[in-house]
């Protein structure tokens, strides 16, 4: 009896160690053109949109993340009442800039609205290990997507069509210095496909905070906003390459909004002169410096009730 | 006064080893043996022909050990008298003139006590010189007694001194050496059984055991018979190779021993139930040298129909029922004849003494362990599993104190 | 999809490796740099077999279609390759039950009324009536078995042998009689090695003693290298003598079939992946499997194993004239199992599953653990030994002494007797194959009973000549020691102490090669 338990222990450490649990499986170098180019593996996620994931996540979020991200950074959230001139569901799109993004979001919204939120997050990076897929799935309802294409479980006009509003961030990516990058259409051909409207999202700070390549919010409680736009619904034949700039030019608009006022931004889109999100052309370490400046909180509005909402 | 053990009749002791002592051997040599040690009286050479003997070595045989453990069938028990010295393989020196033989001599024992010895008329098998077919064993001036070593007068060879009658004695010749001479008394019964056995030329034989019966048989088998091939039943690894020295062609283990038979001799094999299993064809001759039932049983089931097995040991209770079926032809070989009619009439130590003179017997010898005779215990230990500790022959050396 | 078979250098990111030992497998760390011959992966399976037997019956190569050879009142004799392959036995229904219901059915619409079905089993054990039911089916067997038409070759039964004639150099020509003198032989074979089929089918599984001795023999099986390589094989040269021979005495009409690699079912399927390409559940189930089987008592352990069924694929199936099918067989069969190798190496490290050819429902003694790792796996190759001469061969099997006396009688005396004197092939041959031949108990359990004929051990033994006149040492790893030394060869309880103790005749940093199967594989070694 000893031995055999003896013998399990031995395999399973050899097994661990030789397949490097916890950490990627490798190829023999000598086999590696032999190997089958890697396939997205297929994660099922319908899981986590049922009751008992949504109970789980309830309570992951409120009791946990809530305070753990209250706790890193001072968030500050505006243009929520545009929420109430839709119904769900719903297309979020933001610009991306950091991982703080998606928490950011989820916890700024209303709760019943973030009860039925997802977050598309690519597949390769958030599903390629199980621990991570069930982890981001279950604490921020990601479903994956793919980024270079390719088959999965469930695509996003699935999601939509149960009713789940969707956070979509058209970059594709996290921005490197802070400015938006360019957007791809996907959102766009979403909405347009499915007939659901697009809220964009503007967020300042999440760079400053905890840029790429950083596994936690620097110290100090940085400043951090978001800002909610009015929606914006594809016009009757409308294509998706007419629509994405039109997403564009929204969330560039409310960044400026966030940057200046309501009014200044407005008369700048008027005039065509919205600052370009996607910043100056100049050196680029003079594009990080100024991405790394933290937004200033906006004087007359005490922190604490912009979280605390009604 | 002298030293000797005493085998002494104890209902409680026999029927201790009888129920236990086949399980657990060590038994035999601690409480439950029938055996002491004592201080008596010299016995006394009174009558003309006999003489005491001074023991050199005297070695424990297969049917001593079987009488301590109680396994020898009741039938002996008329012909026996307690309390007795036993000790019938003996090497010693004269202490008295033996008729022609002077004081001095060294002799061996022809154990058996015959009418010559008991000073009574001659049976009929004596006088035809089958000396070991003797009727008069119990009668005669001694107590009653198959041969010395189980006769209360004439005392035994496990002591320093015993008493012999001329009859029984040969002097050795001065270039055998004393566990050479030892083994004359085990080989003059291995020649009986081979010539006993009435081998014809070429025939194949079966011998089922390589203690030191079986081993000296085989040997008298090569040396005296045309025997074709031997096939020889062996448990241990020294075993083996001491039965190929002495002419084996083929060895084998004891669970191996039909299959090997069947093999060599291309018979059948059958299987009844419960494992009984035996050959269709076989052995023109077989030979038990063991005694136990398996033994017996296999040597029966190993040998072809109309063939002969002799039982060379001191046979347990068997399943005849090959004997009757195969029409076997069951023979008996006890003891050693003073005229073999299968070798020209000479007597079965002459022929002993030339085979001890060979090499191969010297082997043997060279094996040959001896005990002091308060040592017995350990002696009797060492007997029991001779064969796995290596030793053909365990004896008693009386000289000795240590 | 499936890919190609390659040779793998064990690196830093290599896990273990599995290695086939017995009734059970082991986790093996490879010194950095060994080479692992990884077999092709399965190939597709055909999707409608039963089409490609039709097609393949009807267009058959270098013959005319199957329908046209029958007629009413003619003899038919269909003859198929016994329970020794497929290796393991095949998930019902059975390739050869398809093909010959396809015949068959051929036959009775043809009006053939004389049909007898042989299991060409030559010197190996009688079929049991369950083994050949599972072979050929329910329906075939209800139809010809209770009249007696439905049997195991007997190579003993002389007044149901044939002498057909000789060869040019002599070799007698002996087979059934019935299979003889029949007016159309229809042969079904699986070919699950390149060592099967062709004219090894009839001339082999239909003969006698007198005919196989042969090519059976220590001799000529030293000299063919490989028996897998049927160019270099003088067994097979030998084979396709008698066989050209009986083509012009008799009509044979040969169907031959290909099977892939799948070779072990699931949940067993993880053996087959390659192991780095393992996903949790492939591990996890290897961790489950390698707990049962530590945890069953052996028999448990003997069932779990020889209760597998392997789910095999069809990959071909061609008949017409033998050498024509036989051609596109052993393409097929290369496609499947061929891997290129460059060189030799000083060491050739092989695992020794629970199954080889004749212990299917038995046991795997030390003899046919030898035969399967010397005989089967060594000549595994093509062109040159996987192993350099005077190397080493280090194999991992228990070699438990243990015997299965209903099958294999001769076997332990074999081990018993014969190995006790001598280890060389040819001495063994000259000494005692003939007295083991003729022994009349064998005989007659060979041809009443269910046990390989009397002979069979010299053969599994000679299988090994080869492979013990090329390597200098061979070493078990895991093997009992009484039963190794007894067939002269050494023990070793791990890799590392079987490398320690080569090094003597191979240096201490050798090259070496370990082949990974199963499922089969042949080495094209450059």
């Amino acid at each position: 009896m000893r031995g055999l338990v003896k013998g399990g222990v031995d395999d399973v450490r050899a097994v661990s160690r030789g397949w490097r649990w916890g950490r990627r499986s490798l190829v023999p170098r000598s086999a590696e053109p032999h190997s089958l180019p890697k396939e997205s593996p297929v994660f099922p996620t319908a899981w986590s949109r049922r009751r008992p994931a949504k109970a789980v996540r309830e309570v992951v979020q409120q009791a946990g993340l809530r305070p753990l991200f209250r706790s890193q950074v001072s968030p500050h959230v505006e243009g929520l009442d545009m929420l109430g001139r839709v119904k769900p569901p719903v297309l979020f799109v933001a610009n991306h800039a950091s991982h703080l993004d998606t928490p950011l979001i989820l916890l700024s919204l209303p709760n019943e609205w973030r009860r039925i939120t997802t977050v598309a997050a690519a597949a390769d990076y958030f599903f390629d290990t199980w621990w991570r897929a069930v982890g981001s799935a279950l604490v921020f309802n990601t479903f994956p997507i793919e980024r270079r294409g390719g088959s999965l479980a469930s695509t996003p006009g699935d999601v939509l069509n149960e009713g789940w509003n969707l956070v979509v961030y058209p970059e594709g990516t996290r921005s490197v210095d802070g400015w938006v990058g360019s957007f791809r259409m996907g959102a766009a051909w979403l909405a347009v496909e499915h007939q659901v409207p697009i809220v964009p999202v503007a967020h300042r700070g999440t760079f400053a905070a905890m840029p790429r390549g950083q596994g936690w919010p620097s110290p100090g409680r940085k400043p951090v906003t978001v800002r909610f736009g009015p929606p914006l619904r594809p016009t009757e034949g409308e294509s998706a390459r007419e629509f994405a700039p039109r997403v564009r030019d929204a969330v560039a608009s409310l960044l400026d909004e966030d940057r200046s006022t309501w009014w200044e931004a407005r008369r700048r889109a008027a005039a065509d002169a919205v600052p370009d999100p996607s910043g100056p052309d100049v050196a680029a370490w003079r594009r990080v410096w100024a991405q790394t400046e933290s937004p200033r909180p906006v004087s007359g509005m005490p922190r604490r009730r912009a979280w605390r909402r009604r | 006064m002298i030293l000797a053990l005493e085998m002494f009749r104890s209902v409680p002791r026999m029927v201790a080893a009888k129920a236990v002592g086949g399980r657990i051997p060590g038994i035999l040599s601690g409480p439950a043996a029938p055996l002491r040690l004592v201080s008596r009286e010299q016995p006394a050479a009174s009558r003309p022909g006999w003489a005491r003997v001074r023991v050199r070595l005297s070695g424990i045989c297969g049917s001593d050990l079987g009488a301590l453990s109680g396994r020898t069938s009741l039938y002996f028990s008329g012909l026996v008298s307690m309390p007795f010295v036993p000790g019938h393989e003996v090497v010693g020196d004269l202490m008295d003139d033996c008729d022609d033989l002077p004081s001095g001599t060294r002799v061996v024992l022809d154990s058996v006590l015959t009418c010559a010895a008991r000073g009574v008329e001659p049976c009929a098998s004596c006088s035809a010189g089958a000396t070991n077919r003797c009727d008069r064993i119990t009668v005669g001036h001694l107590a009653p007694g198959l041969q010395t070593g189980f006769c209360a007068d004439t005392g035994g060879g496990w002591s320093q001194v015993f008493i012999a009658h001329r009859s029984q004695l040969h002097a050795v010749p001065d270039d055998l050496t004393d566990e050479q001479a030892v083994l004359v008394e085990p080989l003059a019964c291995a020649v009986h059984t081979a010539l006993r056995a009435r081998v014809n030329r070429g025939d194949h034989v079966l011998v089922s055991g390589a203690g030191s019966v079986g081993l000296l048989t085989t040997l008298a088998l090569r040396e005296l018979t045309p025997a074709g091939d031997i096939t020889v039943v062996a448990k241990h690894a020294h075993q083996r190779d001491l039965a190929r020295d002495f002419g084996a062609t083929d060895v084998v283990v004891p669970d191996e021993a039909l299959r090997g038979v069947r093999r060599s001799t291309r018979a059948f094999h059958v299987r009844g139930q419960l494992g009984r299993s035996y050959l269709l064809g076989g052995v023109d001759i077989a030979i038990d040298a063991v005694g136990s039932r398996k033994s017996v049983e296999q040597a029966l089931h190993a040998t072809k129909a109309g063939g002969r097995v002799v039982l060379s040991g001191m046979p347990a209770v068997a399943d005849l029922s090959a004997a009757w079926f195969r029409e076997l032809e069951v023979i008996g070989s006890y003891a050693s004849a003073s005229r073999e009619p299968a070798a020209d009439g000479r007597g079965s130590f002459d022929l002993a003494m030339e085979l001890a003179a060979g090499g191969g017997v010297a082997d043997v010898a060279s094996g040959v362990v001896s005990y002091p005779l308060h040592r017995w215990r350990e002696a009797l230990d060492h007997a029991h599993s001779a064969g796995r500790l290596g030793a053909v022959k365990v004896t008693f050396d009386p000289r000795s104190s240590r | 999809m499936s890919r190609p078979g390659f040779v793998l250098e064990v690196d830093d990111r290599t896990p273990p490796l599995v290695v086939h030992e017995g009734e059970g497998f082991r986790l093996e760390e490879f010194p950095l740099g060994t080479q692992v011959v990884y077999p092709p992966e399965s190939l597709p399976a055909m999707s409608d077999v039963d089409e490609a037997i039709q097609h393949a019956l009807l267009h058959p190569e270098g013959s005319d279609p199957l329908p046209s050879l029958l007629r009413s009142g003619m003899r038919l004799t269909i003859a198929f390759d016994d329970i020794s392959i497929p290796l393991p036995p095949m998930r019902k229904p059975d390739i050869r039950q398809r093909i010959i219901e396809a015949v068959l059915t051929m036959a009775a619409d043809a009006g053939v009324d004389d049909v007898e079905l042989i299991s060409a089993n030559a010197l190996h054990r009688r079929l049991t009536n369950a083994e050949l039911k599972d072979i050929v089916g329910e329906r075939v067997f209800r139809s010809f078995h209770p009249q007696g038409l439905l049997y195991n070759h007997d190579a003993e039964d002389r007044g149901n042998l044939l002498h057909v004639g000789m060869t040019d150099q002599d070799e007698d020509v002996e087979i059934n009689r019935r299979a003889a003198e029949s007016d159309l032989l229809i042969y079904v074979n699986v070919n699950l090695v390149a060592m099967d089929g062709g004219h090894k089918s009839v001339p082999i599984g239909l003969a006698s003693y007198k005919s196989l001795r042969h090519h059976h023999n220590s001799k000529t099986m030293v000299r063919s290298h490989s028996f897998m390589d049927m160019e270099k094989s003088h067994l097979h040269h030998s084979a396709w003598r008698m066989g050209r021979m009986l083509a012009d005495h008799l009509k044979i009409f040969t169907i031959e079939t290909t099977l892939n690699n799948d070779v072990f079912p699931k949940p067993y399927d993880f053996l087959l992946k390659r192991e780095w390409e393992w996903g949790v559940k492939d591990q996890a189930s290897m961790l489950a499997v390698r707990r049962g089987l530590a945890l069953a008592p052996d028999k448990l352990r003997h069932k779990m194993f020889h209760d597998l069924r392997a789910p095999y694929g069809v990959t071909g199936v061609h008949a017409g004239e033998t050498e024509a099918v036989h051609a596109k067989t052993l393409a097929n069969v290369h496609r499947q199992q061929m891997v290129e190798v460059q060189g030799q190496s000083d060491v050739l490290v092989l695992g020794v599953p629970y199954l080889g050819p004749y212990n299917v429902n038995s046991v795997m003694n030390p003899i046919l653990a030898t035969c399967m790792g010397l005989g089967y796996y060594f000549n595994s190759y093509r062109g040159q030994p996987v192993v350099r001469r005077g190397g080493a061969v280090i194999l991992y099997h228990p070699v438990k002494p243990d015997f299965n006396q209903l099958h294999h009688p001769s076997y332990v005396d074999f081990y018993e007797e014969v190995l006790a004197e001598s280890t060389d092939p040819a001495v063994i041959e000259a000494k005692h194959e003939e007295a083991y031949a003729t022994d009349p108990w064998y005989v007659h359990l060979y041809r009443t009973s269910h046990a390989y004929h009397g002979v069979h051990p010299f053969y599994m033994w000679y299988w090994a000549a080869h492979a013990m006149d090329h390597v200098e040492e061979v070493v078990w790893v895991g093997g009992d020691r009484r039963a190794v030394g007894r067939m002269g060869f050494r023990a070793a309880s791990t890799l590392a102490d079987a490398l320690e103790m080569v090094s003597g005749t191979v240096g201490s940093s050798p090259s070496i090669t370990y082949l990974r199967n199963p499922p089969h594989l042949i080495a094209d070694v450059h």
